[in-house]
């Protein structure tokens, strides 16, 4: 998701270490922590879109977890990343989220990007050897997006951050709260799943 | 559980559609500001709820909730748990302390004496030392009259004044 960012302020330079960061951001220094948000706000969006699938609830969430997280500094020990810390709290909110709007869920997409169409992956993917010869991107997003919400939240968040994301197994477990073990089941289980559901449109 | 061994290649080639995914142009350009306007604005303070603030402090009330929250059938079992063993204690005190239980001879001789309600609003016979016993505050202290002048109270004494050169 590349985008533009804002012009980087003169007190903060935009390679300070992100402990500094946080130190002066622990003590109300309200630019360092723009530099933080700055940093993490792509990803920590985008792990909130994939888990709710919908853009105005990922803003919503995005935003209040980095006011939680600025609320919530002096609680934090340093154990942990900052990053991992901060998934953790995001995750937790959109899990609560989910949990409160349970089988409510109302799909707002966002657009797919340019390159999309010439990933070669996805061109294989729609290829003639295809089973539904017939879809095009946007329904593919579309049956994806919808096989994703069918995953409990525990096995959407392990896929959405392991598959999509790129995330670590070992960082997941940090960040969910468990160990390694039952970060690569819920990954085997999940995925089984979502094999199952869009069978229609993966090759067999 | 290895991903070779159970062919999720193409899944994965799908899962790679969701990178393509962006938010409107323009979007991130804005987020921090906004993120930093609302924090200026005072909502850091309040943004924390209860429930947030366990999530956050104490990792195992957190795990314990949710575990309550996944299964009520768990938190029934608790809380019930938690009764009987709470009556099972009250009952054990009452058992373990007979003395304080009320025996059939308090009960006979509370029955004989009026009630401190009765005896405040019946007229009562004055002491020997001339206060009249009663549990009301107000009279208790009160002196009775006697027919013969002042009343005997030890608490009150006549005090004598004899002018000077008499």
């Amino acid at each position: 998701m590349p985008e533009p960012a804002t012009a980087p302020d003169a007190n903060v330079p935009a390679g300070m270490m992100e402990g500094d960061l946080v130190r002066r951001a622990r003590r109300g220094d309200l630019t360092a922590y723009d530099e933080l948000v700055k940093r993490y706000q792509e990803r920590i969006y985008a792990t909130i879109y994939h888990m709710t699938a919908n853009h105005e609830d990922a803003n919503d969430l995005a935003q209040e977890s980095f006011i939680k997280a600025f609320s919530a500094l002096k609680s934090f020990k340093g154990g942990s990343s900052f990053y991992t810390w901060l998934y953790r709290i995001a995750i937790n909110k959109t899990i609560n989220f989910l949990k409160q709007r349970r089988n409510k869920h109302h799909i707002s997409l966002d657009d797919l990007d340019f390159n999309a169409e010439h990933d070669p992956d996805l061109v294989a993917l729609i290829s003639e050897k295809t089973p539904q010869r017939d879809i095009n991107l946007s329904e593919l997003q579309e049956k994806l997006n919808e096989a994703l919400l069918r995953l409990s939240e525990p096995h959407r968040t392990v896929v959405v951050l392991h598959d999509v994301q790129g995330v670590s197994h070992e960082e997941i477990a940090e960040i969910v709260g468990c160990n390694i073990g039952t970060v690569r089941s819920r990954l085997f289980y999940a995925r089984q799943q979502l094999q199952g559901f869009l069978a229609d449109y993966i090759k067999a | 559980m290895s991903d070779t061994n159970n062919n999720f290649e193409d899944l994965k080639r799908l899962l790679k559609l969701k990178r393509h995914e962006i938010p409107p142009p323009g979007y991130f350009t804005h987020f921090s500001g906004d993120v930093v306007a609302r924090i200026r604005a005072g909502e850091a303070g309040g943004a924390q709820n209860i429930l947030e603030r366990i999530q956050s402090d104490s990792p195992f009330m957190a795990a314990l909730l949710q575990l309550f929250g996944a299964r009520p059938g768990v938190f029934g079992a608790v809380a019930t748990g938690l009764c009987l063993l709470l009556l099972v204690g009250v009952l054990f005190m009452d058992r373990s302390e007979p003395g304080s239980a009320p025996t059939p001879e308090l009960f006979a001789q509370s029955a004989a004496e009026p009630s401190p309600i009765l005896a405040a609003s019946t007229p009562l016979e004055p002491a020997d030392n001339g206060i009249t016993v009663s549990t009301n505050p107000v009279s208790s202290l009160q002196p009775a009259n006697t027919l013969f002048g002042s009343p005997q109270n030890p608490l009150f004494q006549s005090a004598g004044f004899t002018p000077a050169g008499q």
